[in-house]
């Protein structure tokens, strides 16, 4: 019998889910034993034509990105969205706030375009915008293990799906304001975790005026950031994509910590929608792509 | 599922504006029964409805026509309801769409636009119906006994009724009750009847500590000089609804409507003078210093009438309008927790968030705080209101859109009242006004405003109770602090806020109603970004 057919295809994106994959380190030797492997940024020459799973990581971002996903999906019996990109659009999709032509302008200078660059698209989007998804791993970047126990699993032709409560539900950070029965807010302030001296690292980072993502963000990362010291930045998403992340941001937290120091802090938007934006209601600007646009 | 759909002409006054078979006809289609009587209250509309259920075997009824508040705050509506649900319906499904105080009486000049309305109005019903679960009763067998709040002459009259009919009672005044009370000479005889009875208790310098429960099977832990203590009581009477702080104690556990003086105040003070909107809670009218004895014998004589019509029903049902959390959604964040007024929500040893049912006052914060969609409120579930947003913005009216989230408590009542202003003074507002019932401005969560711009809506405004008004306590002002950080949201997309507009506003304003309305039309033209969503 021969091997399962797997390819790693990467659209805009920083390849840090790829960077995630091959920390598996030793681990990675049987796997790549047991599989043919026809593309990657690993082979000189990629074969996307025909495969058991592939692997897609980042988001579309470019007219060349449309293309090489629509080939992928063609190719492949399994396609996994592997990392925030991927998934949910991810940290470039906060380019959605401003028009196609600030980018450019930003980026490049104004009114200066290089040629041969593939055309940019008018948004950031994740890939299910364009395809069907069989399985999907967001985070920024996915755990290595989840990474292996889902292509494990899309190999062997398994069902492998994501936990699907919040981020709290796997933080150890003991809660005590938070559970008292008080209409007063649970700080008096909203910090920025610069601006604390000390952080008490039992205790819930919001008690502690902090803003954490964690009530809005779907677990499954061990909370790795609250473990490490930093609030969750909320990088594996909403765990239903209907109820995002920015706005569910400002329903959990407006009678938790002090509304008013939250209008006045300097990103909110890129706080809530940090990597989730082009899933989001409003994934973009509102006359995004209309008239003076390129 | 099997739905009945009832219109009432209401004797011409809907079918002089609408075009009930164009406003009808969508939904007919998909209706197991539909009828059109001249007027719903009639006895026999009523039996036809019953009789429908039954043989039908309908699983929900729209009653196109009046007002919801028509059917909460009328003898004859809370009949047909009760007829309705006895015949077999579940009472969260059975909605009113209304379509003659919110769009026959008020667009009357524009009769194609009201068509139009009116069948956006019945399809949000009969939406309701179908993407609403069934309320869970709670059934219990009602206390027969009664806290009476403030030693007053209907105090102790109500008391020596009640006494004289079985139930005992408690006398709580803050000051010095039974020995300060002035009590008219007439009256001496019947204020010793209730000072010698052996299950009347009285209890001074009381304040109202805790509460919960409802109707028939009250909580109360009442302080006073001789400590604290835990009553059990199935209803209450607030003898006194001009001393705000008791109205302010039992608001912070119950729902109490107060008029613009703070004063508790009844469901309508010519049909209903004692009833309160918590079925459980009587008050007396607030006196007046004319009022003369006989006047103050015959409050208390209609109050400890409405409680004891009450307790001797066999059983009270109590339905609950929250859900349990669903425990494969909530990680434990505690945003509910901190966010319910009431301290119905806590998390359990589990881990998980629980809700204590008779502390839940179904206002539906701890919904909108969930930022995993863990908790539903039965009577108005997302998934309904989300459905119902896309579906309004479908709606075939003509011109600029405007969804109008109108707090049940304030917004709603003051839509109706809207419609005797316009008979009166002749105004109007537009007809692609699109409102839509929400239990309380704290159950708007931000979703719904963004899916309102989504699905094209050119403004979206809130009908919210004026300040210290809510009857939730603070639904209104989280609702607030909710939008301001909205707002933020919407300018990051470009699109203008004033779109988005707030108006505090109490149950009797029907003129600022229209006003506000208007004022907002006035503004749309000028604002960028109008039409459409994102591509």
């Amino acid at each position: 019998m021969s091997k399962p057919r797997l390819a790693h295809v990467v659209l805009g994106g920083c390849e840090g889910c790829y960077v995630s994959l091959l920390d598996a380190g030793e681990a990675l030797l049987p796997l790549l034993e047991a599989v043919d492997l026809v593309a990657s940024p690993l082979v000189a020459e990629d074969d996307l034509t025909d495969c058991d799973v592939c692997l897609v990581e980042g988001a579309v971002t470019t007219e060349r990105d449309i293309e090489k996903l629509l080939q992928a999906r063609k190719a492949s019996r399994t396609l996994v969205a592997v990392g925030s990109c991927a998934a949910l659009g991810g940290i470039g999709g906060l380019r959605n706030l401003s028009t196609r032509t600030e980018v450019l302008d930003t980026a490049l200078g104004v009114g200066e375009r290089p040629t041969g660059l593939p055309a940019l698209t008018a948004r950031v989007q994740p890939i299910s915008d364009f395809v069907t998804v069989d399985m999907s791993v967001p985070g920024c970047a996915p755990e290595t293990e989840t990474l292996l126990e889902a292509l494990t699993a899309a190999l062997e032709g398994r069902d492998w799906a994501l936990p699907r409560r919040n981020m709290c539900d796997e933080c150890g950070r003991t809660k005590i304001k938070l559970l008292e029965h008080s209409s007063e807010f649970v700080s008096d302030s909203v910090y920025a975790i610069m601006e604390l001296d000390e952080i008490d690292p039992e205790v819930c980072f919001l008690e502690q005026g902090v803003i954490c993502m964690g009530p809005m963000t779907r677990e499954g990362c061990g909370a790795r950031c609250t473990v490490a010291g930093v609030p969750c930045r909320g990088c594996q998403g909403p765990s239903r994509p209907e109820f995002e992340q920015g706005g569910k941001m400002v329903d959990a937290l407006a009678a938790v910590l002090p509304a008013g120091a939250i209008m006045f802090m300097d990103d909110l938007v890129g706080t809530g929608y940090r990597f989730s934006m082009p899933i989001s209601i409003f994934p973009t600007i509102y006359d995004h792509g209309g008239d003076g646009d390129e | 599922m099997p739905l009945g759909l009832y219109v009432s002409r209401c004797g011409g006054k809907v079918d002089e504006v609408i075009d009930v078979d164009a406003a009808i006809a969508g939904v007919a289609a998909h209706a197991a029964v539909v009828r059109v009587f001249d007027d719903l209250f009639d006895p026999a509309a009523q039996e036809r409805v019953r009789r429908d259920v039954v043989d039908a075997e309908l699983d929900g009824v729209v009653l196109a026509g009046h007002s919801v508040e028509r059917y909460n705050k009328s003898l004859s509506g809370r009949h047909l309801i009760e007829g309705i649900v006895a015949a077999g319906i579940n009472p969260n499904r059975v909605v009113a769409a209304n379509i003659l105080e919110q769009v026959a009486l008020v667009h009357a000049d524009d009769p194609v636009g009201a068509t139009a309305k009116a069948k956006a109005v019945i399809e949000d019903a009969c939406r309701r119906v179908e993407l609403s679960d069934e309320a869970e009763g709670i059934v219990s067998e009602p206390r027969r006994s009664v806290l009476i709040l403030g030693v007053t002459t209907e105090a102790v009259v109500a008391a020596q009724r009640l006494l004289q009919l079985g139930f005992s009672v408690v006398l709580a005044d803050r000051g010095e009750g039974l020995a300060h009370a002035l009590q008219p000479s007439s009256l001496k005889a019947t204020s010793a009847y209730v000072a010698g009875h052996p299950n009347a208790e009285f209890v001074d310098g009381a304040r109202i500590s805790d509460g919960s429960g409802w109707v028939g099977d009250f909580d109360i832990v009442l302080n006073s000089d001789a400590g604290s203590a835990h009553y059990r009581v199935g209803g209450i009477l607030l003898a006194r609804p001009d001393v705000t702080q008791w109205i302010e104690e039992l608001r912070g556990h119950f729902k109490v409507d107060i008029d613009e003086n703070g004063h508790a105040r009844s469901i309508d003070p010519d049909t209903h003078p004692s009833e309160t909107i918590d079925p459980g809670i009587m008050v007396v009218p607030v006196r007046s210093s004319g009022d003369r004895t006989r006047e103050k014998v015959a409050a208390a004589d209609s109050a400890a009438m409405a409680l004891v019509l009450q307790l001797s029903q066999p059983t009270t049902t109590h339905y609950m309008d929250v859900s349990q959390v669903d425990e494969t959604l909530c990680g434990g964040c505690a945003s509910c927790v901190r966010t319910c007024a009431f301290g119905a929500c806590s998390l359990g040893e589990d881990g998980f968030s629980h809700v204590d049912v008779r502390r839940c006052r179904a206002c539906g914060k701890c919904v909108v705080s969930c930022p995993v969609g863990a908790r539903d409120i039965i009577s108005a579930p997302h998934d309904y209101l989300v459905e119902t947003i896309r579906g309004l913005a479908e709606s075939e009216v003509v011109g600029d859109k405007v969804l109008g989230f109108l707090c049940a408590g304030c917004g709603y009542p003051a839509a109706d009242g809207a419609s005797a202003y316009i008979e009166e003074s002749g105004e109007s507002y537009p007809a692609s006004f699109l409102p839509l019932r929400i239990p309380c401005g704290g159950r708007l969560d931000t979703l719904y405003v963004l899916e309102a711009f989504k699905a094209g809506f050119d403004g979206v405004t809130v009908f919210r109770c004026r300040e210290g008004h809510c009857h939730n306590l603070i639904g209104n002002l989280d609702m607030d602090r909710r939008i301001n950080l909205l707002r933020t949201v919407l300018r990051s997309r470009h699109l203008d806020d004033a779109r988005l507009r707030i108006v505090d506003i109490s149950p009797f304003e029907g003129e600022r109603f229209v006003e506000q309305i208007n004022a907002v039309y006035a503004t749309l033209g000028s604002l960028a970004n109008g039409k459409g969503g994102p591509q």
